[in-house]
């Protein structure tokens, strides 16, 4: 092995540290606008035909199989989000405030390289004043496709819960 | 159990109150789950959701374990879950498909009508006389089913389930016919929900068609019309006639019917009918021809209620099952029913119609049960012991003991109350 060759090597490895850190620092982005309540934002982070989707099954196949805790397109994004907005949104008042986390991302290029699949771990916190404070978690998958100046859109985004089966109290803020 | 005299129980129910511990008393529930749950008919599932024998369905009647099974021979049964030996719960699975039931702790088996397969170590019982039935998990006293929806009654006396059924039984047709191959299952999943409060609050929202406005106007756009919950529809129901002005549902009469049940309706045709939709009335029209199909597409009740565990809807189709836990916990269960035979598409459609409405994140759901939660806190006030059911409208009594009324009427809620009198105050058949 020559010199040329393992300094090849240390680049494309330093290039894919930076390409995963840059996908974890989208989705802690993404995340966070779900935490500090910027719910519109986190619908523009969509692609147009992009989708949210939380199946209520542990090995739902698609949201075509049977109904889904979330099962969102964009414009449905748009009717929830305006609804937690409402002036006399009874079950949000108080809102619920959330706290999510992510880790172990692994994230690979597919396609022509502007197709990213990443998986990941998360946790949510879910605390409603007066109600006990719940915690969610379990598994994130993304398809991310790079939108307008290369930034991350995401084109879909699958969060399975690990007690999605669980007879569950009101659920208001995305996973 | 407290012992309260049926006086005692009589002077809860006045004709348009209800006194706040039928919400509130834990001694009356477990009243309730004796004397309702275990005298009425209780729907228990659908055959479809044990399609091959050895399959199996677990859930309860009132707080006790049942198993919906089918058997080597075909036949659904409904049997208790329990181990005849020392009371074990034997399936500890929601649903699945077995040869045999075996009990973890011994290891006896059972068949899967229940009846008793296999007891290990038998010698170690000289002086028993196994016997199938007796020393089985134990049959329901009764079980039945119409277009495969299955009801069990644990106690051997009053009416058949037809009788009991009544007109919901039409109902049950009607449901069945609008499926182009004559009968529909539950294949699609299930939104489980839970709330802290009295299971007869979601019975009675159920019939109370006062509520929607005040309670969901968060789900309504600026116009005041609700997000559209069916596909083919521009919007959803209207809330608002203009600003501020609340639009009177009333049109949606109320019907009440012996034995508790009620409904409402009907539907109003789909605005603007999708290809899959005209897809399947043609599928109907083929069938049944085309005045048949009209009657057909025409949803007289809508909104079903059979008193006092499950409900069913026809916006896109559902069973809703309520399942008390205790006097301020209720589970809710709901089921997609599929019409057999309809294009696929249009049941991905009412799939993704029920996400919005009745999953635990849905937009509609919660807010109803964030007043049964509030409901169950501000009955806790002592300073009035008396909940208003008097909100009438213009009512007619019908032929075989049916009142027909006006939809924000709370005739529908006092109709379940004649009947939670009858199942409470009625003596006890030994
Ligand atoms: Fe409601």
């Amino acid at each position: 092995m020559t010199k040329n060759n393992r300094s090849g090597d240390n680049q494309s490895a330093f290039g894919e540290l930076l390409f995963v850190r840059e996908v974890e620092q989208f989705l802690f982005y993404e995340v966070g606008l779900l935490d500090d309540r910027r719910f519109e934002d986190w619908t523009d982070l969509f692609t147009e035909d992009g989708y949210y989707w939380a199946p209520a099954e542990i090995n739902q196949p698609d949201p075509a199989s049977g109904v889904s805790l979330f099962f969102d397109d964009v414009p449905m994004m748009r009717i929830r989000f305006a609804r937690l907005r409402h002036p006399r949104v009874h079950s949000q008042i108080p809102p619920s405030r959330t706290s999510h986390s992510i880790s172990n991302v692994t994230a690979k290029r597919s396609g022509t390289g502007d197709r990213v699949e990443v998986e990941a771990r998360f946790q949510m916190l879910d605390y409603r004043p007066g109600h006990d404070q719940r915690a969610f978690g379990g598994k994130y998958e993304y398809v991310l496709s790079r939108g307008d100046g290369g930034r991350f859109r995401i084109a879909s985004k699958k969060a399975v819960i690990i007690n999605c089966d669980d007879v569950h109290l009101p659920v208001a803020v995305p996973f | 159990m407290a012992g309260y005299s049926n006086d005692h129980i009589a002077s809860l129910v006045r004709p348009d109150q209800v006194h706040r511990d039928v919400y509130e008393d834990p001694d009356l529930f477990d009243l309730e789950m004796d004397r309702i749950f275990g005298r009425s008919w209780v729907y228990v599932g659908h055959e479809s959701q044990v399609p091959e024998p050895g399959d199996f369905f677990c859930t309860r009647v009132g707080l006790q374990p049942v198993v919906m099974s089918r058997h080597s021979d075909g036949t659904v049964y409904v049997v208790y879950n329990r181990c005849a030996h020392r009371g074990v719960k034997v399936v500890n699975e929601e649903c699945g498909n077995v040869g045999r039931f075996m009990c973890m702790y011994h290891g006896w088996t059972y068949d899967t009508n229940g009846d008793l397969d296999f007891v290990t170590q038998s010698e170690g019982y000289p002086d028993l006389e196994f016997d199938k039935l007796e020393h089985g998990m134990g049959r329901v006293a009764r079980w039945e089913s119409h277009h495969g929806f299955v009801f069990a009654n644990l106690s051997p006396d009053g009416p058949g389930l037809r009788e009991w059924l009544g007109e919901n039984s039409d109902f049950l047709d009607d449901v069945a016919v609008s499926a182009p191959d004559g009968e529909v299952e539950v294949t699609g999943g299930v939104h489980r929900y839970l709330y802290h409060g009295n299971w007869k609050m979601q019975v009675e929202n159920l019939i109370d068609m006062y509520h929607p406005a005040y309670s969901h106007e968060s789900s309504s756009a600026k116009g005041g019309q609700q997000f559209s919950r069916r596909e083919g529809d521009k919007g959803g129901i209207q809330f608002f006639e203009k600003r501020g002005k609340v639009k009177s549902m009333d049109g949606l009469g109320t019907h009440a019917l012996p034995n508790g049940h009620t409904w409402q309706g009907g539907l109003p045709p789909v605005e603007n009918m999708s290809e899959d939709h005209r897809a399947y009335v043609a599928l109907l029209e083929e069938k049944h021809g085309p005045n048949r199909t009209r009657e057909i597409l025409i949803k007289k009740r809508h909104n079903v209620i059979f008193y006092p565990n499950m409900a069913m809807q026809e916006l896109n189709p559902h069973i809703r099952v309520i399942r008390p836990l205790a006097v301020d916990r209720t589970e809710i269960f709901i089921y997609p029913v599929k019409l057999k035979g309809a294009p696929e598409k249009m049941f991905r459609d009412q799939l993704i119609n029920l996400n919005r409405t009745h999953s635990p994140t849905s937009l509609v759901q919660t807010d109803d049960v964030e007043a049964f939660t509030r409901a169950q806190e501000g009955m806790m006030t002592s300073g009035n012991e008396w909940v208003l059911l008097a909100r009438t409208g213009p009512q007619e009594s019908l032929e075989s003991g049916r009142i027909r009324t006006t939809g924000t009427s709370e005739e529908g809620m006092r109709n379940h109350y004649r009947a939670w009198l009858e199942y409470m105050c009625a003596d006890r058949p030994e």
